[in-house]
């Protein structure tokens, strides 16, 4: 093989990487993405049952009910729409009612929604409730604080 | 008082490397003076720095960062940790580790003076900037404008000896790339010799070293404390320490392989640039929060702001710099298509297509959202699928990219490392089919051990063996690759062949665990200095007298009315086994065991790649 024989084969080769990368890419961003939604986006929506897609909102107050000790059903809300969902397994540690939480998962009839995963905010700002209220007295509040 | 001190400091080493910048063409100074300047400034940062350590450990709540983010009941550890487990701390911790850099690079010997210098403005501007970036927009010394003799507290989630090594790590590898980028701007303004190459050799591999350990620490840590059995998620704060990790790999293969090509000092350059360019942009990916993330840090749309500017001042003037200045002196590239020069060819398209799918997956959101005005995430099977299969034939490659020639096409010994594979493809395929039979366990496997297998045949049979620091620079290549195997087949394991069982338990029922039977003792509430405690324990084999006791549960933090999880871990070499509590209902508690294999050679090969990077820095 001459030299110029070679260094053309290992362009020829560089190509083709770079064209089988941009086919992965194309066909992985097509199959393993998730739309996000808030729960009065998904009524105006044709969401097939079986499509994985995230919900973000609150856990609506005293909607939290736990059937076993690792199976739960709960409603995400925006204040605007709410939607059911049970989700069995380990609920993250910040997840409480009124806290932001992110779901998902997908529809199993029109009104359930079964989670397969959970996300709760994580966030190095919070405020204790007693300072909070204490801030509030004196006029130092921040909105920052949640 | 502290706070004073640290801002003064603060202010006023800025105010010194402004000093210099401008002195280069106003004043002249002797080199001595010059790098006095650089080491004051240096130390002022860190005095700085250590001020606001000193606010931390004494609870200064005058401070109000300490006020929002300390407690005087922490344990001593956490208070000093707790420096840079906020926004403002750790952005001064960036700036003192840039600084720490700059002095020991003020002491390297046996460089071109001028060009030393040169290099220790761009490290002035850099420290410029930063600093700014720190006063104008999160200044860690503001005064508490409301007197109060109790602060906030840590987040729980930070309350762990991680906090301790791994930002300070991590940050030694982003901010090392500073140096790396200065070196590469300031050799090509002096352009004289190639001298800048191997000083730039030595500074990238200590920031990789560094980078990886600060990854490995971080993954190590969501492993134990996030509670959910993984130690990678794919999650934008990963991604962005993945990248100038996997452009720093290129550009210390690249380093090797100088031999006065003129391309390859190009790219060189171009690697440099790009890696403290990801680093900046990490920074401000992670903290102007456009991306929601597991870590998620605070958010504040003009930090963001502050950094995009400082972003695209870095990279501007970069690539700048390298289009109008061309690295001098020329040999063509001689490139066969087996010898070493194209395999590292091929290694460093690999790496940089493999940074940009990790990109492209990281800002896709971003860029849907401008455009469509839609939210989406990427999840992990996106990355999984497009980094794994374009690593792929770099895996295979570095496997005998090392004893291939410089010049020639030649390859010593190919028989036997064809029948090696051959063997070992054998041997993989029958351990396989009686296992699960899995593609990407199969795959993998079989790179791994290929790889540690080719590398280990390399040294016995290429290399007289002596014991000693020379010997052991020669086969480091090797050694580094075979830390490279062992890490693949502990990842392929612990994901592949990862085994859940769930349980719904009481107290003093058993169930088996792999074969053993596991004893679910009693359930435990303890107080703590600053936390309660809720403990299941474990028995784990009870049917041997040595049984092992694995506490798994969750802490209570009373200040900020926070649960965290504590995953109970019992190690062995050839597997984790991970306990999770979970919730209860009528005494009857939810119980999570997850049988990750093979977990602890991921920590065995990261370790022998850093002892590689270490051994690749020492002297001859």
């Amino acid at each position: 093989m001459s030299l110029r024989f070679q260094r053309l084969l290992l362009i020829l080769l560089t190509l083709v990487i770079i064209l089988s990368a941009v086919l992965l890419i194309l066909y992985n961003a097509r199959e393993n993405v998730s739309y996000f939604y808030t729960p009065s986006e998904i009524d105006n929506l044709d969401i097939a049952i079986d499509e994985k897609i995230r919900i973000g909102g609150f856990v609506e107050n005293d909607s939290f009910n736990k059937i076993s000790s690792s199976s739960f059903k709960f409603k995400i809300t925006d204040e605007k729409a709410s939607i059911l969902v049970t989700f069995n397994g380990i609920l993250p540690d910040l997840f409480r009612e009124g806290q932001g939480a992110v779901i998902e998962g997908t529809f199993v009839d029109n009104d359930i929604f079964n989670a397969t995963n959970v996300f709760a905010k994580h966030d190095e700002n919070y405020m204790p409730a007693s300072i909070k209220e204490e801030l509030k007295d004196t006029g130092y509040w921040n909105k920052k604080y949640k | 008082m502290s706070s004073l001190v640290g801002f003064l400091s603060l202010v006023i080493a800025i105010g010194i490397n402004f000093y210099l910048f401008l002195s280069r063409y106003i004043f002249r100074f002797q080199k001595q003076k010059f790098n006095l300047f650089i080491r004051f400034s240096s130390l002022l940062t860190l005095l700085s720095f250590f001020s606001l350590m000193y606010a931390y450990v004494v609870s200064d709540f005058s401070n109000y960062n300490v006020f929002q983010n300390s407690h005087s009941n922490k344990p001593l550890i956490y208070k000093i940790s707790g420096t840079w487990g906020n926004h403002e701390g750790s952005m001064l911790l960036w700036l003192s580790i840039l600084s720490i850099f700059s002095f020991f690079f003020s002491f390297t010997k046996n460089i071109d003076e001028s060009f030393q210098r040169l290099t220790l403005i761009i490290q002035s501007l850099l420290h410029i900037l930063f600093g700014l970036f720190i006063v104008f927009t999160s200044n860690p010394f503001l005064v508490n404008s409301i007197l109060v003799n109790e602060g906030l507290g840590l987040n729980p989630i930070l309350q762990d000896p991680g906090l301790a090594v791994h930002p300070p790590i991590l940050y030694g590898g982003y901010v090392g790339y500073s140096i790396v980028f200065s070196i590469a701007i300031a050799g090509l303004f002096q352009n004289t010799d190639d001298e800048w190459l191997y000083v730039a050799k030595k500074w990238s591999l200590i920031s990789w070293t560094f980078l990886t350990g600060g990854i490995a620490l971080g993954s190590y840590w969501a492993y134990y404390e996030l509670g959910w059995g993984g130690w990678w998620f794919w999650d934008p704060v990963e991604n962005i320490s993945l990248m100038p990790w996997i452009a720093g790999l290129a550009l210390v293969h690249s380093l090797m392989m100088v031999r006065g090509e003129q391309a390859i000092k190009k790219w060189i350059v171009f690697l440099s640039i790009l890696c403290f360019s990801l680093s900046v942009f990490g920074t401000f990916l992670v903290r102007s929060g456009i991306l929601t993330s597991v870590h998620s840090f605070a958010a504040d749309a003009s930090r963001g702001i502050f950094i995009l500017l400082i972003f695209f001042i870095v990279t501007g003037f970069g690539f700048l710099v390298f289009l109008l200045k061309e690295p001098k002196k020329s040999n063509a590239l001689n490139l066969l298509f087996i010898n070493k020069v194209s395999a590292l060819v091929i290694n460093n398209i690999l790496m940089i297509i493999a940074t940009l799918t990790i990109l492209l997956g990281t800002i896709y959101p971003i860029i849907i959202e401008v455009l469509y005005n839609k939210r989406i995430s990427v999840g992990g099977p996106y990355f999984n699928l497009t980094v794994i299969p374009i690593m792929i034939p770099g895996f295979l490659l570095m496997s005998i990219a090392p004893i291939l020639s410089w010049q020639t096409n030649k390859i010593n010994n190919s028989k036997k490392y064809v029948l090696a594979f051959i063997v070992l493809s054998v041997l993989v395929l029958i351990q396989s089919y009686f296992l699960d039979f899995n593609t990407w366990g199969f795959v993998g496997l079989l790179l791994g051990f290929w790889i540690i297998l080719a590398s280990t045949i390399a040294i016995f049979s290429s290399y007289k063996i002596k014991i000693n620091i020379k010997f052991l620079k020669i086969i480091n290549p090797h050694v580094a690759h075979i830390g490279v195997g062992i890490a693949i087949i502990g990842i392929t394991c612990s994901s592949v062949f990862q085994n859940e069982l769930d349980f719904n338990l009481n107290e003093g029922d058993k169930f088996i665990v792999n074969g053993k039977t596991v004893l679910f003792e009693k359930i435990e509430t303890t107080n703590e200095i600053n936390f309660q405690s809720l403990r299941g324990k474990f028995l784990f084999d009870i049917e041997k007298n040595q049984s092992k006791e694995i506490e798994a549960g969750k802490n209570y933090y009373p200040v900020s009315k926070m649960i965290t999880s504590e995953a109970g871990i019992l190690h062995q070499w050839n597997k984790d086994i991970y306990f999770i509590l979970g919730d209860q209902k009528n005494n009857e508690w939810f119980v999570k065991v997850l049988i990750n294999p093979f977990v602890s050679f991921i920590w065995l090969g990261v370790i022998i790649m850093m002892y590689s990077g270490l051994i690749a820095v020492s002297r001859r």
